[in-house]
């Protein structure tokens, strides 16, 4: 085993805003295949979690064709060259192996969570249904049409109507210009042939990261890994750096029209990157703005002061290259004119400087102060880790993103106010009744 | 809640069993006091992070509402946020934010429960903030004014513009002619459009006593402080006398019903419910247990039966579910239902849904797939215990629907327990199309 691989770096201790608080080390080994692991030991309870996260994400959907990411990420899960989809069902069944498998805009990820006592036939499953594929035509048919059925159906979702145009209007020929999910005609589009290309050009090892979390030891995993993925190597034929920069669209409006009795408004643009210089200040702006649910001022000013909504909040995808920043609210209809200006308002007044002190410190206690809660569990060990091993940041990320968060001053919060936060530059998508509804 | 809410028993529930794991995974010990006035606290302490869920449980819910004043429990939760005589309205989330937690409650049929996720050095504090409010909310017009429109597009969010769940709130309610499960937890609108401030009050008056409190805490707490804190807290509010919950026996179905529900919708669904048995511990452990596996076999799981016959096999639907919720107080609505394509028709996949029923019922499950079903509700109780607020959920549940949070281990005994012929029998006696409830959600035709 230890002939395989070398490790490569380790070990990264951390104390946190408890002093108290001693974080699991993250231990890294570098495959000679070019795959690398993470691990933080947990030993509380008697299971593991590990991703394994491929570049094949939806920004290389075929022109046409999204959603081809996700089908391969359920053909691979579905079965194997070795067991079709009956006995394969039975056998992870029949040990409680849970398998599943995802699809995003920058990658594509198969998870495994098992019993301690089940992982190594976990880690045997896991490895067949990445390294394996059984391209079994029928099955093909009847995940396809499957999920052409869930698309139809999803339309009944205003949420899922916005986000698709959303998607479109920002993003033009881009990638990014689709939900990963796909959509109603290019599900229909699809071919078996689609999911193998992406397949051998981009499921490689080098630049793929196998994040893991749980009651196991780096030497126990790697004695389990090593054999399981032997034989697979090689570089894919796109990373996420290939992923070009999209171009900027403003002052936009698009209406969906839907027989629903609210109006749901996405204000939309593009965002910061994962790699953005000024990223942790675009994080605590966005908390004051409306990530940091009732303490946002979005939050206070539509819902808590007005009583216009059940829910209003704003996010930035931090993806390779810009993401979406999107403000999202729900309001009967005829009040979505009202609810829209009292964003704009709160925008216009953070754009031009209306931020203060007190406020952007309450904001940095809450995210530091609720660090530990986001390594709190294994699923969210697992889901950092490939963070930071799929975009290839620093090993001391975890360690140093108290100090980051610390770090960011009002001027600088205030400057991405200005960058980001001039309701002129959003787009504007709704989804509802063309008639103004019924007042119901 | 604030933002969540167990408001739709029969949609999409994750089928099964929400409890602790055995052999593998003995529970943490759970320890409890009760206290003079009624208030009840347990505790499981869990050292692995400094952090803890604090969760403050209501033995009131939606079957505690009055004819015509649906949805009050729910209206209340969010009162809870609306200030008291210590804290100004927000003020509460506020600062539970500034100490990094984060806060918010959910009410169902059978209880409310209130939960913050803090630093473990920060528990002392809520609990006192707990009481505070528990015990001098300001209840003020104005703050209520505002406050029955955030419900009102709650309402307009999560049912009635989701065909999906505007059928599943009809279905419940043609299916029960007495029990309460058959109001909608978020309230009828009519009946949200006609509450009002006093009707929170007299709520607040007669529900929010020592007596309906269980406090839950899980994490890096321990056991004496909390004890210590919670006595100077909860424990000093004033004993006042606990009512007995409305709890009726629901009639037993004398023929199926029926009902569609014609919506603008892109594509049909058909659910089939009936009123079937939650446990009793000591009284019908295997009966529930068996329920349990059953709908495990038929629902959980890549190899569920339902998805290998009818979605894979027969191409009657694209996405089949079932689901059974053994731990609610009296009465459970067991569900299972159907997404169907556009090429899919209802007839087709409800014959198809009882040749199923009726092919595990008449033969009875494999030695293979009765395993394969009990080792993977055992390993979800392991994987459960991964999450604090999961455990604090499952442990609050269980004490206030009466069944009790000791009796863990009892449930995975009961479940370790069921045999072949146990599922059969079940099936037989509850699983019937006699006793059945079918509801059809009905694209509306454009004109």
């Amino acid at each position: 085993m230890s002939g395989l691989m070398r490790i490569f770096a380790l070990v990264v201790f951390f104390s946190a805003a408890t002093p108290a608080m001693a974080m699991p080390p993250v231990e890294q080994v570098r495959l000679d295949n070019g795959l690398r692991v993470l691990l933080m030991q947990s030993h509380n309870v008697p299971m593991v979690s590990m991703s394994l996260n491929v570049p094949a994400g939806s920004w290389l959907d075929p022109s046409g064709k999204g959603g081809t990411a996700s089908l391969l990420s359920a053909m691979l899960t579905d079965h194997t060259a070795r067991h079709d989809y009956i006995t394969w069902a039975d056998r992870l069944d029949a040990a409680a192996i849970r398998l599943g498998s995802d699809a995003s805009r920058d990658s594509l990820s198969l998870s495994l969570t098992v019993l301690k006592d089940a992982l190594p036939e976990g880690v045997q499953a896991f490895a067949e249904a990445a390294l394996l594929p059984g391209w079994d035509a029928k099955r093909f048919a009847v995940l396809q049409s499957d999920s052409v059925a869930g698309a139809q159906k999803s339309l009944e979702e205003p949420g899922v109507r916005a986000a698709q145009e959303t998607a479109a209007l920002l993003y033009g020929e881009h990638g990014y210009n689709h939900r990963p999910d796909g959509d109603l005609a290019s599900l229909q589009r699809i071919r078996l042939a689609d999911l193998q290309a992406m397949y051998a050009a981009q499921f490689k090892p080098q630049g793929a990261v196998l994040a893991v979390s749980g009651d196991v030891t780096m030497d126990e995993l790697l004695a389990l890994i090593g054999p399981a993925l032997k034989g697979w190597k090689g570089a894919p034929a796109k990373t996420f750096r290939d992923i070009p920069a999209p171009a900027t669209v403003s002052g936009e409006v698009r209406n969906i029209n839907m027989p629903t009795r609210q109006m749901t408004v996405q204000l939309a643009r593009l965002g910061p990157s994962r790699f953005d210089d000024a990223f942790f200040a675009d994080m605590l702006l966005n908390h004051i703005l409306g990530g940091g649910g009732f303490s946002s001022r979005l939050m206070n000013e539509v819902r808590e002061q007005r009583g216009l909504v059940y829910g209003v909040y704003s996010y930035f995808a931090p993806l390779a290259v810009s993401g979406p920043f999107v403000i999202s609210l729900q309001t009967r209809a005829d009040q979505a004119g009202k609810a829209l200006q009292v964003v704009h308002d709160v925008m216009r007044g953070m754009h031009d400087g209306k931020i203060d002190k007190q406020e952007l410190q309450a904001a940095k206690d809450n995210l530091t102060g609720g660090f530990a809660h986001r390594l709190d569990s294994n699923a969210k060990r697992v889901g950092l880790l490939s963070m930071i091993g799929y975009y290839d940041l620093p090993l001391d990320y975890l360690q140093a993103w108290e100090a980051n968060i610390n770090g960011v001053t009002l001027s600088a919060v205030q400057a991405e106010a200005k960058r980001f936060l001039d309701p002129d530059q959003w787009n504007s998508i709704q989804a509802g009744p063309t008639d103004g509804g019924d007042a119901q | 809640m604030k933002s969540i809410h167990t408001l739709l028993p029969l949609l999409f529930l994750s089928l099964s069993v929400p409890l602790c794991s055995a052999g593998a995974a003995p529970f943490a010990p759970l320890q409890r006091a009760d206290f003079e006035n009624g208030v009840r606290l347990v505790v499981e302490e869990d050292h692995s992070a400094p952090v803890a869920i604090v969760q403050i449980w209501l033995k009131v819910g939606g079957r505690d509402e009055v004819p015509g004043k649906t949805g009050l429990a729910h209206v209340f939760e969010h009162m809870m946020f609306k200030g008291s005589k210590a804290l100004a309205a927000g003020e509460f989330s506020r600062r539970i934010a500034a100490m990094g937690g984060n806060d918010n409650a959910f009410t169902s049929h059978d209880y409310t429960a209130y939960f913050e996720t803090v630093p473990a050095a920060k528990v002392d504090e809520v609990l006192g903030m707990e009481a505070e409010r528990f015990g001098h909310l300001s209840l003020r017009a104005e703050d209520f004014a505002k406050e029955i429109r955030v419900i009102q597009e709650e309402r307009r969010m999560r049912t009635d513009d989701d065909p999906n769940s505007r059928m599943f709130e009809e279905l419940s309610s043609v299916a029960l002619r007495l029990h309460p499960y058959r109001e909608p937890v978020i309230g009828w609108m009519q009946d949200l459009k006609t509450l009002s401030i006093e009707d929170v009050r007299a709520f607040y008056q007669e529900h929010y006593i020592p007596g309906n409190v269980t406090v839950v805490v899980v994490g890096d707490v321990d056991f004496a402080d909390v004890k210590k804190t919670v006595a100077r807290t909860f424990g000093r509010l004033a004993k006042r006398p606990v009512a007995p919950r409305f709890n009726p026996v629901e009639p037993e179905p004398i023929g199926p019903k029926r009902m569609v529900a014609t919506l603008p919708a892109q594509l049909p669904m058909l659910a089939v419910t009936m009123p079937v048995p939650v446990w009793h511990p000591g009284e019908n452990d295997r009966e529930a247990a068996a329920l349990a596996v059953a709908t495990e076999i038929l629902a959980g799981g890549r190899s569920a039966l339902l998805n290998r016959e009818i979605v894979d096999k027969q191409r009657k639907a694209f996405a089949a579910a079932a689901g059974y919720d053994p731990f609610s107080m009296g009465t459970d609505l067991w569900f299972a239902y159907g997404m169907l394509g556009p090429k899919q028709t209802p007839e087709a996949f409800e014959k198809a849904l009882w040749a199923t029923i009726d092919g595990l019922r008449d033969k009875g499950p494999d030695a293979a797939q009765l395993a394969a079903a009990k080792r993977r509700m055992i390993a979800d109780e392991v994987f459960a215990q991964d999450s604090l607020y999961i455990r604090a959920k499952q442990i609050g549940s269980l004490e206030v629907v009466g069944i009790g949070a000791d009796r863990r281990d009892d449930w995975l005994q009961a479940l370790g327990s069921v045999t072949g012929k146990d599922v059969q029998k079940v099936l037989k006696q509850w699983i019937v199309p006699a006793r059945s409830i079918t509801g059809l959600l009905q694209p509306e035709v454009k004109s």
